[in-house]
């Protein structure tokens, strides 16, 4: 552990400055910690009628304080905190309600066991140990298979940025292509007409005078651009077929065949106005 | 989690007893024939439409949004009646059938004019009686002196949320009248349409299905389209 | 169920409706059946409000729509002579909408009520018919739970029928004829009732028997 003591000559100003640095950090830390709880709470409590926009505000706040704490350990005027070193001065195997209070119940002592684990600022052991390892290994390698690894390594990296710009840049295009057209208002109009009046669908829409004040009526023919279909309706036989009580639709006679029958363009004839 | 007001609601649940096995026990019997069902319940509905390429989006982000169901697909032939007076506008009725649960009853349905109520209200409301019926119904209609004003098919998916139905379908021409073997698909994109039916005056409904419609955009506009201005 | 036949029992002579119904149900406890509540059946009457356009055939077509007891949360709605649908009780709820184009006649309403008996696998309902408060007729109705094929439990039938009715049991009804070898449905109940509830309408028995 390095270990670098405080010179006498510390001004009292950069004291000062480390502590409120610190007391702003554990402010935002404090921040953070409590929209996250209220999260969590939320997520458990309320996600019976939980809605997909409150979750995106909570996104968005936690995502907000993160890169303010980011900003704030990044700034110039906090120093270096990596630069400054913590003792553990006694060690006591008995419960500290300080401590307990401190770490809301998360620590009871601060003892020889949980103190490595707490203080660390190197690696595990094991880890420090295969590290080492790598590092000879490196040592033995000349400078030319070294030079030949690391070109190789390079080229895989930089086709590899390639693609996946590649990759970002199409799917970006396709969501923006996506978010332009996911549906098409005309085709709304359509299939509600559709469902509601059977535009569209039939070609056995009785063509009686008057014809029905439900179903297309002749004079909106003109209103809508689609669904060109509809104005053409089929002089079916169909008056006479329907006469035969508890004849289903599979009545032979009529089917497919009714295709040939009389077509005529009610447009034309829904313009004139008398015609009755 | 379960919501009964909701299966009551479903499509196809029924209350048609006289198919269920009988037994010796005598059934309760009140003073008086009963005479009912329930009345005066209306539709709140909401409508939009998704191209087929986003189908997949929007499916996806239903059944991240709705009851954890098993999701489901439907088949359905639908068939539009007419009956007619010496005047006024025809009778309409629709009976549909399942194409791809052959055993269910057919689903007969009333719809009344639709109220597109003022702006505070979001949702479009119809009166509505749903009837399960036994599978002759057609002959049936036709009986009673209804004719056959055009059908269609409905292929899609179905999903739940609270007392909200969500469906989500292809509309399907008829080549041929009376056969669902050849059938053409109306358009490149489906019908979806949220709806609840519930007993009139219950306007909250529409706030939550408004605040649901929210959630599905910008993939899906979901609005309360009046039916004469698509006519 | 199983399969049912529903006929009429003629009111015993110098006897009221009522003391007939009396008498049958006293043999029927007899020979040992229970009683097990009450049952009802009612039949409304529907007639066309105005001739539909082009479709002379509807002309004066009677449509009825009944309930039973046994399926209280089912309707049946009719022709005679046509389809029978089954369908549930919101049915009722239409032929209220439907009321331009169907008008309810009230007073042709017909019901029978009665007890409901189960003797070993028959169920055996005897009902009052009466049209508003007059009692018109009896109906009996004996149904063989445990068999739906109408060939194969008939004589059976006809022989129990014959141990309360005597000679008053019926033939074959219509509704079997075509129903010899295929599987009976609660439907044909409802056929035969509404058929037997028109018949007693029709009759317009002589001396109307007061109170039921």
């Amino acid at each position: 552990m390095q270990v670098r003591a405080e010179g006498p000559r510390s001004t009292q100003r950069e004291e000062k400055q480390l502590e409120n640095s610190i007391d702003v950090l554990i402010n935002q830390v404090g921040d953070l910690k409590k929209s996250l709880a209220s999260f969590i709470y939320k997520l458990e409590n309320e996600y019976e009628h939980l809605t997909w926009p409150s979750v995106l505000d909570s996104f968005a706040l936690l995502s907000g304080q993160l890169s303010t704490l980011n900003k704030m350990l990044k700034n110039d005027k906090t120093p270096l905190l990596r630069n400054q070193v913590i003792i553990p001065l006694i060690l006591s195997p008995d419960r500290d309600e300080e401590i307990m209070r401190v770490t809301e119940g998360r620590v009871p002592v601060f003892s020889h066991e949980v103190v490595p684990d707490h203080l660390r600022t190197k690696p595990d052991p094991e880890v420090e140990e295969q590290e080492k390892q790598l590092t000879t290994e490196a040592a033995r390698l000349t400078p030319d298979v070294a030079l030949k690894q690391i070109q190789s390594l390079n080229k895989m990296c930089s086709s590899l940025l390639e693609k996946i710009n590649k990759e970002e840049r199409e799917s970006e295009s396709g969501g923006l292509r996506q978010n332009k057209s996911t549906f098409n208002p005309a085709d709304t109009s359509a299939l509600v007409a559709a469902v509601t009046f059977g535009k569209g669908l039939s070609n056995r829409r009785p063509t009686g005078p008057g014809g029905s004040s439900v179903g297309g009526q002749p004079n909106s023919a003109g209103m809508m651009s689609s669904g060109p279909t509809l104005q053409q309706v089929q002089i079916s036989m169909g008056q006479n077929q329907q006469q035969m009580s508890g004849v289903a639709m599979s009545q032979p006679g009529q089917p497919g065949k009714m295709v040939s029958n009389i077509k005529t363009n009610i447009k034309s004839a829904s313009m004139h106005p008398y015609q009755r | 989690m379960t919501d009964t007001d909701a299966l009551r609601n479903a499509k196809r649940s029924t209350r048609i007893d006289a198919w269920c096995g009988y037994t010796m026990e005598a059934p309760p019997v009140s003073a008086m024939p009963v005479s009912g069902g329930t009345i005066n319940m209306m539709e709140y509905l909401l409508q939009g439409s998704v191209l087929d390429q986003s189908l997949e989006s929007l499916l996806h982000r239903l059944r991240g949004l709705c009851d954890n169901m098993e999701p489901g697909t439907f088949q359905d032939h639908e068939m539009v009646f007419l009956l007619k007076g010496q005047q006024g506008s025809p009778f309409v009725l629709r009976a549909r059938r399942s194409m791809d649960k052959p055993t269910m009853p057919w689903h007969l349905r009333y719809l009344g004019q639709p109220e597109m109520g003022d702006k505070s209200r979001h949702a479009l409301v119809r009166n509505c009686v749903d009837i399960a019926t036994s599978d002759n119904l057609m002959e049936f209609l036709l009986e009673m002196g209804f004719r056959l004003d055009h059908e269609f098919v409905a292929q899609g998916h179905i999903f739940r949320r609270g007392s909200m139905k969500i469906v989500v379908y292809k509309i399907f021409r008829l080549l041929v009248p009376g056969s669902t073997d050849s059938i053409e698909a109306l358009s490149l994109s489906y019908l979806v349409e949220v709806s609840v039916v519930a007993p009139a005056g219950q306007d909250v409904i529409s706030e939550e299905m408004r605040n649901f419609a929210e959630q599905l955009k910008p993939l899906v506009h979901l609005e309360k389209i009046d039916p004469k201005r698509v006519m | 169920m199983g399969v049912t036949c529903v006929c009429q029992m003629p009111v015993a002579e110098g006897k009221s409706v009522q003391q007939t119904v009396e008498i049958l149900t006293r043999k029927l406890e007899l020979l040992g059946a229970e009683k097990q509540g009450t049952f009802y059946v009612d039949c409304e009457t529907y007639h066309t409000a105005a001739s539909p356009m082009g479709n002379q055939g509807q002309q004066g077509k009677l449509m009825y729509v009944m309930h039973s007891s046994e399926a209280p949360l089912s309707c049946y709605a009719l022709f005679e002579n046509g389809p029978c649908l089954i369908a549930d009780a919101n049915f009722d709820v239409l032929m209220v909408k439907l009321k331009g184009f169907f008008q309810n006649s009230k007073a042709n309403k017909i019901e029978s009520r009665g007890t409901r008996y189960q003797y070993c696998d028959f169920l055996i309902k005897i009902g009052t018919v009466a049209m508003g408060p007059s009692a018109r007729g009896i109906s009996v109705e004996v149904d063989y739970c445990p068999c739906v094929i109408v060939n194969d439990c008939w004589n059976l039938m006809v022989e129990f029928m014959q141990s309360f009715m005597g000679s008053h049991a019926p033939g074959l009804p219509s509704v079997f004829s075509n129903k010899h070898e295929s599987v009976y449905s609660p439907a044909d109940t409802m056929v035969q009732y509404m058929e037997l509830l028109n018949k007693i309408r029709k009759q317009q028995q002589g001396p109307v028997s007061g109170i039921r």
